[in-house]
């Protein structure tokens, strides 16, 4: 069966299938579901955060920022660590922080330089992933991370921790507000790879039992800075 | 028939589920179903404001989607096009294998890793693949543990629910080499090191959607692990197998699904991951496909949409229905024989893999109505069933003559009063008179089949109509 005939199948198929369209259900309010953030976005934000397993820290300024990075790091002891280029890592300094430390930086201009299975086996060994994010959503403690050049997707997926910095204006209160900025982008401005992360890696294929850090990252650190 | 009915599909239903029944393994496995993910999802929609309203709005997404699926279709090829993906339609499940299987050789890929699709069981493209070569990893923790172990998945969000700690352990062993303890962190860490060899290596990853957006030409993939993370950035080609229902119109419609689908799955507000994917990486980004396909499946999906059972179309396999189910929570979900379990796969198993071939699954059900409250999309399962029911009768060779002939005539006594009065006269006189007792407990010859299990009301001494004409009148004058 060609495409021409698979869709005047659908088609067919859709009118007909109008005779048998289900009851009009109940008047919706505009806003249905909405949820919100609370009074306090980054409260909300770092306390959802921790519901689902995660630990936020949250912390005034950049010089803050990077002390919290300088615990973690003393916790996890990381040789090598693959990190975002955003304008708020630079902002505390994290290169620095890391050539500071020892601790190898692969980030889009150094992994450029490889080929790709190189590039590949070198990230699969990393330590830790450093980012930050496109967004954040109060209501659920969910991270919204696109892909781009420099920002890339397995930062916040292959190593097993993954410490993301956020500040306050990148927080958004409901879900729904996210899907509102990311739709005026829409149609032609989504990114090829859109993730929304709400906490560490998890499974409950055994027994339906918790079990984290299954693929990704079992260790989800958030720093906000308010 | 043998205990591989966790292997097979279509075997004898009532067998099977004795089967199931005597499994203290399994039963052990089941007992808490209904206490943890049953329990979280009502505990999630309590305490969502309006989640009712939200639930309705969900369902008219579905249903307004539906009413315009051919053209929600032709906007979402122009939209993957037009982000450099490649569109095919598979008209069924050998169709789809042949096109996945031709993106593959194509691309001279021989190493694939998949995300847990219950599609991809639909149209079983392991064994498809696996017959032309491919070495094919499923790498969801519960998926990979029954494909070592050569079953099938059990629930629609968790494949494994049906073993216990000790048989993961042993089924894992050999794999590893050595005697695994039994141990789930200690075992999902073996399985986390032993895919990441597989991802490093694949060439392709293979995934299902939850849904894809016709506006944006997105495919939306809902997990907790990261394996689906994982399927869709490292392998150079990204091939997903998407049934047409799964197509919603716009990005701005996805956070109502979004709201639902976690909880009502596993009583989270959100699930871990939720990866938006639109076409291939771009030249500069460094990690994600080169290539990406969608295969939309049509599989049966038209000619459902076209008739009285299109609601079931609106399902999102969240897996709450099973959860709810007095029946799927005492047999599991092999028992069912069928890729769709629970209420929700006694109505999807008939449609797509035919009604004769699963005479047993409308049956399946006590119609308690508890997957239609647990539903998400509010979807009327117990009135499918029921049509199915009906249906059933109409497949020639499934009424016995007797049978054909009792119903006959009670349908014709239900059809006048006269003739109604008639039989009641006789039964109250005949078996009414020979039965004092207010139950039978066992009936004769071949009606024996409904004593075994429960008692037959036996017919009253006296008719309805004759106490009324004597006594009720009085009462009801006083």
């Amino acid at each position: 069966m060609n495409r021409e005939q698979f869709l005047e199948r659908v088609r067919e198929a859709t009118l007909a299938g109008r005779a048998y369209r289900v009851a009009p259900g109940p008047a919706l309010p505009e806003r249905v579901g909405y949820v919100g953030g609370g009074d306090d976005l980054v409260e909300s934000l770092a306390s959802e955060i921790n519901a689902v397993g995660g630990w936020a820290t949250v912390v005034d300024d950049a010089e803050a920022a990077r002390q919290a990075l300088v615990e973690l790091f003393d916790i996890y002891q990381p040789k090598s660590a693959i990190c975002w280029r955003h304008p708020l890592l630079d902002r505390i300094g994290l290169g620095d922080f890391l050539k500071a430390r020892g601790v190898a930086q692969l980030d889009h201009a150094s992994l450029s330089l490889e080929a790709p299975d190189a590039r590949r086996a070198q990230v699969v060994d990393a330590d830790i992933g450093v980012t930050s994010v496109s967004y954040a959503v109060a209501e659920t403690g969910t991270l919204a991370v696109a892909a781009r050049p420099g920002q890339e997707r397995l930062a916040s997926l292959l190593p097993p921790v993954h410490i993301a910095i956020v500040e306050r204006s990148q927080i958004v209160p409901d879900l729904f507000d996210l899907f509102s900025i990311i739709s005026q982008q829409a149609p032609n401005d989504m990114p090829t790879n859109l993730a929304l992360i709400t906490g560490p890696s998890k499974t409950g294929d055994i027994e339906l039992t918790l079990i984290t850090g299954v693929h990704g990252p079992g260790k989800w650190h958030v720093i906000i800075l308010r | 028939m043998t205990a591989d009915y966790s292997r097979h599909e279509h075997h004898e239903f009532l067998q099977a589920t004795e089967l199931a029944m005597a499994d203290v393994s399994l039963q052990g496995a089941l007992s808490n179903l209904g206490t943890t993910l049953g329990q979280r999802n009502r505990v999630a929609f309590e305490i969502l404001p309006e989640s009712d309203l939200l639930r309705a709005k969900a369902r008219a997404i579905k249903d307004a989607a539906l009413a315009e699926l051919d053209t929600h279709l032709l906007t979402l090829e122009a939209s993957v096009k037009r982000r450099g993906g490649e569109v095919h339609f598979a008209a069924d499940g050998p169709d789809a294998c042949q096109i996945i299987a031709g993106i593959l050789r194509q691309a001279g890929a021989r190493r694939v890793v998949k995300s847990k699709s219950m599609t991809s069981e639909e149209i079983h493209l392991n064994p498809a693949l696996e017959a032309e070569g491919f070495e094919v990893v499923e790498t969801d923790f519960g998926e990979y543990i029954i494909q070592v172990a050569g079953q099938r998945p059990s629930h629609l969000v968790a494949p494994a629910m049906h073993l216990r700690v000790g048989d993961v352990a042993k089924i894992l062993s050999p794999e590893a080499g050595e005697t695994l303890p039994d141990d789930g962190p200690v075992l999902a860490n073996f399985a986390r090191r032993r895919l990441r060899d597989a991802f490093a290596t694949a060439d392709a990853g293979i995934t299902g959607a939850n849904f894809a957006i016709a506006e944006t030409g997105s495919i939306v993939l809902v997990e907790n692990e990261g394996n689906i993370r994982l399927s869709t950035s490292l392998p150079r080609i990204h091939i997903a197998v998407v049934g047409i229902e799964k197509v919603i119109p716009k990005l701005a419609d996805l956070p109502v699904f979004l709201k639902i689908l976690a909880r009502a799955a596993t009583g989270q507000k959100i699930s871990v991951y939720t990866s938006l994917i639109t076409g291939a990486r771009s030249a500069e980004e460094l990690d994600g496909p080169e290539k990406f396909h969608l295969v939309l499946l049509d599989n049966g999906r038209s000619k459902i949409l076209g008739g009285p059972l299109r609601e079931s179309l609106f399902c999102i396999r969240c897996g709450a229905c099973l959860n709810a189910c007095p029946i799927y929570r005492n047999i599991g979900g092999h028992a069912y024989g069928g890729v769709y379990a629970g209420p929700i796969g006694a109505v999807l198993t008939p449609l797509y893999d035919g009604l004769a071939a699963n005479r047993h699954l409308p049956h399946a059900s006590s119609l308690c109505g508890a997957c239609q409250a647990a539903c998400p999309v509010k979807i009327a399962i117990p009135e499918m069933l029921i049509q199915l029911r009906e249906q059933l009768h109409h497949e020639p060779g499934e009424l016995g003559r007797l049978e054909s002939l009792a119903y006959r005539l009670w349908a014709r006594s239900m059809r006048s009063p006269r003739a109604y009065g008639i039989a009641t006269w006789l039964a109250t006189r005949t078996a009414g008179r020979i039965w004092p007792r207010r139950w039978i407990a066992k009936l004769p010859g071949g009606l024996r089949g409904w004593t075994n299990t429960r008692d037959f009301p036996a017919p009253a001494q006296k008719r309805f109509r004759d106490w009324w004409e004597n006594e009720g009148k009085k009462e009801d004058a006083q």
